[in-house]
């Protein structure tokens, strides 16, 4: 019952109930937890609650926060860390831009 | 593609970085063990989905040899006491509809409500009507349709709580309908657990991974007391391998610098500082705080949460008289799930696991959920298994 998935917002029924798609044809109607919800938002899911909105720019703030971390250890270990956080974000953001060319 | 598709490829397909990440733990981890003075590191986790990430992606076998992860209280089925399941299930024999989360459907008592009825499931076979649902909104519109009284067997944790307090406070609750609070709340079950390691002989936890989920409405904020109370550095993490890896690499980092004075987030694209204000308004509205019972464990003070007073109507411990009697030891014999549960052992610890006890036959309580550590374990948990075999021919 702790698992919470992403699901795509398809309908809002009122500020209280909305219908979101779990993928794999899973439909589901589920309460709304969170302020604010529209259409085609992406959210998580857990126990037919909404807790929380995603967004491509918080993916990127979560690229950032790994990247923190390896500069910071990079500097304790020795190793250089411009060197190790340019190879990350390198990687990071080419399959990310692999990913918007495939969006279109 | 969307972008549930983008982060799997960003953070579960990543096999590079999670490469990278974990030689990052193995070249930091001495230098943490040489300047802390630390045999162990001990690092826990509090949500049966990361200890499902850890076993199912083999983490664990990724780790420096004295790097250890273990499991805390992070699943709520597993710790609801048996009397909760036994007062379902007299509720469903005297002829009330009972709503359960497919979770907690099979989930045993410690003896019998009466012979050969142990559980929600064997109560139904009885001719009892229980009924599972994936929400409490299903349940709301099914009692709707039929109008007899009907109770919900409220679990969860403080995540599951708003999918409860947003529908209270709305008002769209039947009258047909009473709701039986098990809720629990995460952080006095996890103080409860970090002191009981503190106090063992065993090695006291070095670092914790804050539940992702949990900690979409509590904030990360919710877990300062770690670093502030407890010297202990905390990381709010995802959910998917390279979550897992750089959260035990950031608290491996800040157990060698010694700075870290508040919980850090790496659940970004999820949970933010302060969580989610609107859950945690409606929670308060409808929610006081209760001691609770966890089951195998016993009552921790303020862990559970019940209805307020202006939605009596609706508490079926009050409207039907449920006595709460003082906590029994309630496990069933030879069961350890207590001590998996405070992570002080490992199911595999337990003389049961996958003999007597298995995902399709569960006896004890923490094989029954998907997100039970035995349930995990009995699933993915051929690494560990890997794991100890190494360890015992080294030694
Ligand atoms: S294996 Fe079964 S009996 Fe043993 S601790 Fe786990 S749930 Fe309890």
């Amino acid at each position: 019952m702790c698992w919470a998935v992403p699901a795509k917002v398809i309908s809002i029924e009122s500020d209280l109930i909305a219908t979101v798609d779990l993928g794999g044809n899973t439909i589901k109607k589920v309460a709304v937890g969170v302020d604010n919800v529209r259409l085609g938002d992406f959210v998580m899911v857990h126990a037919g609650v909404i807790i929380s909105k995603l967004s491509k720019e918080e993916v990127i703030e979560n690229i950032k926060f790994i990247a923190e971390q390896i500069r910071e250890v990079s500097e304790i270990t020795g190793e250089d860390p411009e060197k190790t956080v340019k190879e990350y974000t390198d990687s990071m953001y080419k399959l990310l831009g692999q990913l918007d060319e495939k969006n279109g | 593609m969307d972008l549930p598709k983008e982060i799997e490829i960003l953070f579960r397909e990543n096999s590079e970085l999670a490469k990278k990440l974990s030689e990052e733990i193995s070249k930091l981890t001495p230098k943490v063990i040489e300047k802390t003075g630390l045999e162990r590191i001990k690092i826990m986790n509090f949500c049966g989905t990361h200890e499902w990430t850890t076993t199912h992606y083999g983490i664990r076998s990724l780790m420096p040899e004295e790097v250890e992860l273990i499991a805390g209280p992070g699943c709520p089925v597993c710790v609801t006491p048996s009397s909760d399941i036994k007062n379902m299930i007299k509720l469903a024999m005297d002829g009330y509809v009972v709503y359960t989360f497919g979770d907690a459907y099979k989930l045993p008592t410690v003896s019998h409500y009466k012979e050969g009825i142990g559980s929600l499931a064997s109560a139904k076979a009885s001719g009892a009507d229980v009924r599972i649902v994936y929400s409490f909104v299903d349940a709301i519109e099914d009692a709707k349709t039929h109008g007899k009284p009907s109770v919900f067997f409220g679990l969860g944790f403080e995540t599951t709580a708003p999918s409860y307090a947003v529908l209270f406070k709305k008002e769209v609750i039947p009258k047909n309908l009473m709701f039986y609070s098990s809720l629990k709340l995460t952080a006095p079950a996890a103080i409860y657990a970090i002191k009981i390691h503190k106090m063992s002989k065993r090695s006291p936890v070095s670092g914790v991974i804050g539940p992702g989920h949990v900690s979409t409405i509590v904030g990360s904020k919710g877990w300062d007391f770690f670093p502030e109370e407890f010297g202990i550095p905390a990381v709010v993490s995802g959910f998917e391998p390279v979550d897992i890896l750089t959260a035990v690499l950031t608290i491996l980092k800040d157990l060698y610098t010694g700075k870290a004075k508040l919980t850090d987030l790496e659940y970004k694209r999820v949970v933010t500082r302060d969580g989610n204000i609107y859950a945690q308004d409606a929670v308060r509205e409808i929610f006081r705080t209760t001691d609770t019972i966890w089951r195998g464990i016993g009552n921790i003070p303020n862990s559970g949460l019940d209805l307020r007073d202006p939605f009596k109507e609706f508490n079926a411990k009050l409207q039907l008289n449920i006595k709460e009697n003082p906590w029994d030891y309630d496990l069933p014999p030879g069961c350890k799930c207590n001590e998996v549960t405070l992570g002080t052992a490992y199911p595999t610890d337990c003389p049961l696991f996958m003999k007597a006890c298995t995902p399709s036959r569960p006896w004890g309580p923490c094989m029954v959920s998907l997100e039970g550590s035995c349930a995990v374990w009995a699933r993915f948990g051929s690494s560990q298994r890997v794991l100890n075999l190494m360890k015992e021919v080294r030694e």
